[in-house]
């Protein structure tokens, strides 16, 4: 198992982000669904190791990453994407995710290989020599895209990576997930159903800091029937499941 | 509801709450501008500037360098002054109304002449060489600088203009013991307090520096 | 997104096994993406200003080029380069790229290296441009002596201190305002600092500011006739270095940014830093003003460098040969024309100097900053005898342009020379007061400047001159005596001095027996 959760908690003063999530994840896309504020940044940056919990335990790739040392192991083999990219205006494409690859300890002579790779993989090969301030939002969004996978990593965290993307864009987005989804272990947080539906495997849905259903897409979809609401089955499902949590 | 009837109420409404809005919005305004733009910070920067150098000013300095410790800490408030042009917001609030220049206006001419009057402050009482007349011109025309470099650099990196004019202004001041002295009225801080040479180049710099950041603003930021 | 392009990179990645060249990679982005790229014309047009143009102005002496050069470029660069570390430091914050840097593997000491050290290559090639300019141009004009090295290597110390203050200040408090108040502070540490010195025991020498006796600016004095002390310098750059390895292993303290060993490692590297910097301040407080007019630190003194520089000086052709030390032979004409009317007077006359000879001058420290300047021993001494001369720009006081300089030999320089030939001391007989006056005046020399049989001192600054001397003041017998020596042919001034000049030294002829 690459993700291992058990029992996590994260408090920020009074209010409770995540409220003891179990959680476990092998290889495969696995989808992080749930209304804003019901934790999925929060359960993702815990899992990035940018932030400790509360309490709880939480190991991943067989790691744990409360040590030092053993973080820097996991953290070696991650690619995050956090919500809200920063970045530097200044920067080139290329040079954006070559900084990356370096902070991620990638041997100095695959780096430009795995640069070039990143790039292309999100289609921004023709713009690698861009400056970040001349690019559009969807274009950023890729780079970030670009940054978290160019050390090819075993652990992938993406929170809400589609924000910004146009539908071509999604649907390129969709099939790279399956793609990385084959080796390795791959965290989306939506709140996009669709993305769900055509790229994971597994989705969890989260509400007020719990994880209130954890099946497969076509399980979510069967919740639905009947009742719900939504224009798809999965909308349906995800509705009402949260009806059915909040009565 | 038909959408008249909505514009119907609407309409109303904003005949209704015409006459009350102009202060308490304008109000509004001014405080959210000034939270954006760090100014509460800046008030701050300049009054641990003046604090700083009512402090210095207990010290026992030679005469030299009394002339020199109010330049010190003029430009670092005029360094204070000029990094509040640096806009959080882009292209939103410049499109957001007509209000935004005078908004600049208003903060960048506030900002002096607190940072004038708690500087001229700070010196009453002690031995403050320049007196307030040379506070006024060095704060006004050092923060000239600083908006002139905003609107051609950015708010971020602003405050080069004005702290690369405190090293020359110190080295016009020390010119006066050790020649040969420069005497251009450019470099003011090294011209004495009634001169009016100095003084027209300082208002100068100042009233280009507030022209262009209320026409233009700062540039967005370049670099990094 | 590409999905046929299948990854080429292979998928384990194990622990960098070269560092140096992912080091080096991390820093050439840094490198091209700097603040202080930007803030380098800043300070070169500050160089220009404040340092390359005053240091031009000065004669080409090595000592007055480099000193000034110390503490001309350190404000030129230091402050800047504050001010652009800082803003580097606070860059993910500003950025907000925290989040995405902390969860790459680099420890965070490493990262914040590479950007510091950016910021600091680029100050430093600015300098290192500007010195090779300054050094460049005084090589080509200085007319002895090599570059002052130690000098250069305090600043070159000083711009990464500078460099890691501001950083820290950026790391820490990154704010839009810590920038321009890391800047205005540098340069208020740097420039009011050397306020509080007091004498040459003061802990504050160790600002990299000072490059001598405090107060008494760059000096042509000094590192001629003795080599330049790295006594004081070499204090400098140790407390510089310990500050820059303190504040950088100080990157590598908080919680989270790397193992045990290591945090422990960086406490131990700031404490060392730190031991370093506390130990180079006790030091500087130990300084002592020399003879040589340099900071002589006990602890840090080797007693070769108390042996004085061979050269070979530049002398003039004339009948009474005038040599200066070879640094200073731009002033040779000079001096030998504004000595020679005095020395046309004396020559030939018993006792009288068969040479003109430039000397080493002493240093004492007074109470506060003040320093006196003077010439160690008796003007004329030697068998044949020799004159010792102190050029006025061995004294303190600003540089003198040459014509000033000469001037300044003229007024002070040619009397003394008379009166110590005539042995016009204080105590000395009416006679010889008048004797000595009447060649003053003779030569067209100004019959002022400073009392008989003393040397030019500290305070013979042009504009700074004495009355003519009282024992001599118009109206008294002397000075009728003195002007109808003088109206005298100079043969028969000379035929008459050939006579009685021993007996005259001796005190031995009255006003009534001038002639
Ligand atoms: N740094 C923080 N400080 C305080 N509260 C926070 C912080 N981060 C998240 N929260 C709170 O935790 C809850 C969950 O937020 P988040 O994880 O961002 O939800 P989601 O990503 O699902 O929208 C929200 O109520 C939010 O206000
Ligand atoms: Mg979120």
């Amino acid at each position: 198992m690459n993700v291992e959760i058990t029992g996590l908690t994260r408090r920020f003063g009074r209010t409770t982000a995540v409220a003891g999530v179990d959680l476990r994840a092998g290889p495969g896309v696995f989808g992080l669904l749930g209304p804003n504020g019901a934790g999925k940044t929060s359960l993702l940056r815990m899992m990035a190791t940018a932030m400790p919990p509360t309490s709880g335990r939480l190991r991943l790739l067989g790691r744990d990453p409360g040590r030092y040392g053993q973080r820097r192991q996991i953290r070696r083999r991650l690619g995050y994407l956090p919500q809200n990219l920063g970045y530097y205006p200044g920067f080139t494409v290329a040079e954006f995710v070559e900084y990356f690859a370096l902070l991620k300890e990638m041997p100095a002579a695959r780096v430009q290989a795995a640069v070039r790779v990143a790039v292309e993989r999100v289609e921004l090969g023709g713009k690698a020599k861009a400056r970040l301030r001349t690019l559009s939002g969807g274009m950023l969004r890729r780079v970030g895209i670009a940054q978290a996978i160019v050390n090819e990593p075993e652990l992938l965290l993406l929170d809400e990576p589609t924000a910004g993307l146009d539908p071509e864009q999604r649907v390129a987005f969709r099939a790279l997930l399956r793609d990385l989804g084959r080796r390795a272990t791959v965290v989306v947080s939506t709140h996009l159903v669709e993305d769900v539906g055509a790229a994971c495997a597994q989705v969890a849905l989260m509400d007020r800091g719990k994880i209130v259903f954890h099946g497969t897409p076509a399980d979510l979809a069967a919740r639905g029937e009947g009742h719900g609401i939504g224009d798809a089955p999965l909308e349906r499902g995800y509705s009402a499941v949260l009806t059915g949590v909040r009565s | 509801m038909t959408a008249d009837r909505v514009r119907e109420v609407t309409a109303a409404q904003h005949r209704k709450t015409r006459p009350a809005r102009p202060p308490r919005a304008g109000v509004r305004l001014a405080r959210l501008y000034a939270a954006s733009r760090r100014i509460p910070a800046a008030v701050a920067a300049i009054a641990a500037c003046a604090i700083g150098l009512r402090i210095a000013l207990a010290g026992h300095w030679d005469s030299y360098g009394a002339l020199q410790l109010p330049l010190v800490f003029e430009a670092g408030a005029a360094a204070a002054i000029t990094v509040t042009t640096a806009s959080p917001h882009g292209d939103p609030e410049r499109v957001a109304g007509r209000w935004l220049p005078f908004l600049r206006l208003a903060a960048a001419l506030a900002l002096t002449a607190a940072a004038a009057s708690a500087l001229a402050a700070a010196g009453t009482g002690a031995h403050l060489a320049g007196g307030t007349l040379d506070a006024l011109r060095n704060v006004a025309g050092m923060t000239g600088i600083g908006l002139l470099c905003a609107a051609a650099l950015g708010g971020g990196l602003a405050w080069a203009g004005p702290t690369g004019y405190l090293v020359l202004g110190a080295y016009g001041l020390y010119t006066q013991w050790h020649g040969p002295a420069l005497t251009t009225p450019w470099i003011w801080p090294a011209r004495p307090p009634h001169d009016l040479g100095a003084a027209i180049c300082a208002g100068l710099v100042f009233t280009l520096g507030i022209a262009a950041i209320t026409v233009r603003g700062a540039r967005d930021p370049a670099g990094e | 997104m590409n999905t046929t392009n299948a990854p080429a990179v292979s998928r384990q990645l194990p622990a960098t096994r070269r560092p140096g060249r992912t080091a080096a990679r991390l820093l050439r982005l840094e490198l091209r993406h700097n603040a202080m790229l930007w803030m380098l014309p800043v300070a070169i047009a500050l160089f220009w200003l404040t340092t390359y143009r005053k240091a031009m102005a000065m004669p080409p002496l090595w000592n007055l080029r480099a000193t000034s050069m110390q503490s001309g470029t350190l404000l030129a660069f230091a402050c800047p380069v504050a001010g652009a570390a800082a803003w580097t430091g606070s860059r993910e914050t500003r950025r907000h790229t925290t989040e995405m840097v902390t969860v790459a593997a680099r420890p965070r000491w490493a990262r914040l290296l590479a950007a510091w050290a950016a910021a600091t290559c680029w100050a430093m090639a600015g300098y290192l441009a500007c010195l090779a300019v300054l050094y460049g141009v005084t090589a080509q004009q200085a007319s002895w002596g090599g570059p002052l090295w130690w000098p250069a290597a305090v600043l070159a110390a000083s711009l990464p201190a500078f460099s890691a203050a501001g950083f820290a200040a950026g790391t820490l408090l990154p704010s839009r305002f810590t920038a321009p108040l890391a800047t205005v502070a540098a340069f208020f540490v740097v420039a009011l600092s050397t306020q509080l010195i007091a004498g040459s025991q003061s802990y504050w020498q160790v600002s990299p500011l000072v490059t001598g006796p405090w107060d008494t600016g760059p000096d042509a004095g000094v590192a001629t006739f003795y080599p330049y002390l790295p006594d004081l310098p070499i204090a400098q750059v140790m407390f510089l270095a310990g500050l820059t390895i303190a504040l950088l292993a100080a990157l590598a303290l908080p919680r989270g940014s790397g193992g045990r060993g290591l945090r422990a490692a960086a406490a131990a590297v700031t404490t060392a830093g730190l031991l370093a910097a506390g130990t180079a301040v006790a030091l500087a407080g130990t300084g002592k003003l020399d003879a040589h007019g340099m900071i002589t630190i006990p602890a840090l003194h080797d007693a070769a460098s108390d042996r004085p520089v061979r050269f070979t000086p530049a002398c003039s052709h004339t009948a009474i040969p005038v040599c200066l030390n070879p640094a200073y032979a731009s002033y040779l004409p000079a001096t030998v024309t504004a000595v020679a009317p005095a020395l046309s007077e004396i020559a030939g006359l018993p006792g009288a100097p068969v040479r003109i000879s430039q000397a080493a001058a002493t240093y004492q420290q007074q109470a506060g900053n003040a320093v006196s300047v003077r010439l160690d021993g008796p003007p004329i001494s030697g068998r044949p005898p020799v004159y010792h001369l102190l050029l006025p720009d061995q004294l303190l006081g600003p540089t003198m342009t040459t014509s000033e300089l000469a001037a300044e030999v003229r007024s002070s320089a040619g009397p003394a020379i008379v009166a110590s030939v005539i042995a016009d001391r204080p105590g000395a007989s009416q006679a010889q007061h008048a004797v000595t006056a009447g060649l003053i005046i003779a030569a067209g020399l100004p019959l002022q400047g400073l009392p008989p049989g003393t040397t030019p001192a500290a305070d013979s600054r042009p504009g700074v001159r004495s009355q003519p001397p009282p024992e001599v003041a118009p109206g008294s017998p002397a000075y009728a005596a003195a002007r109808r020596f003088a109206a005298l042919a100079a043969p028969a001034r000379h035929a008459w001095l050939m006579r009685h000049l021993t007996a005259l030294r001796a005190g031995r002829i009255t006003l009534r027996q001038l002639p």
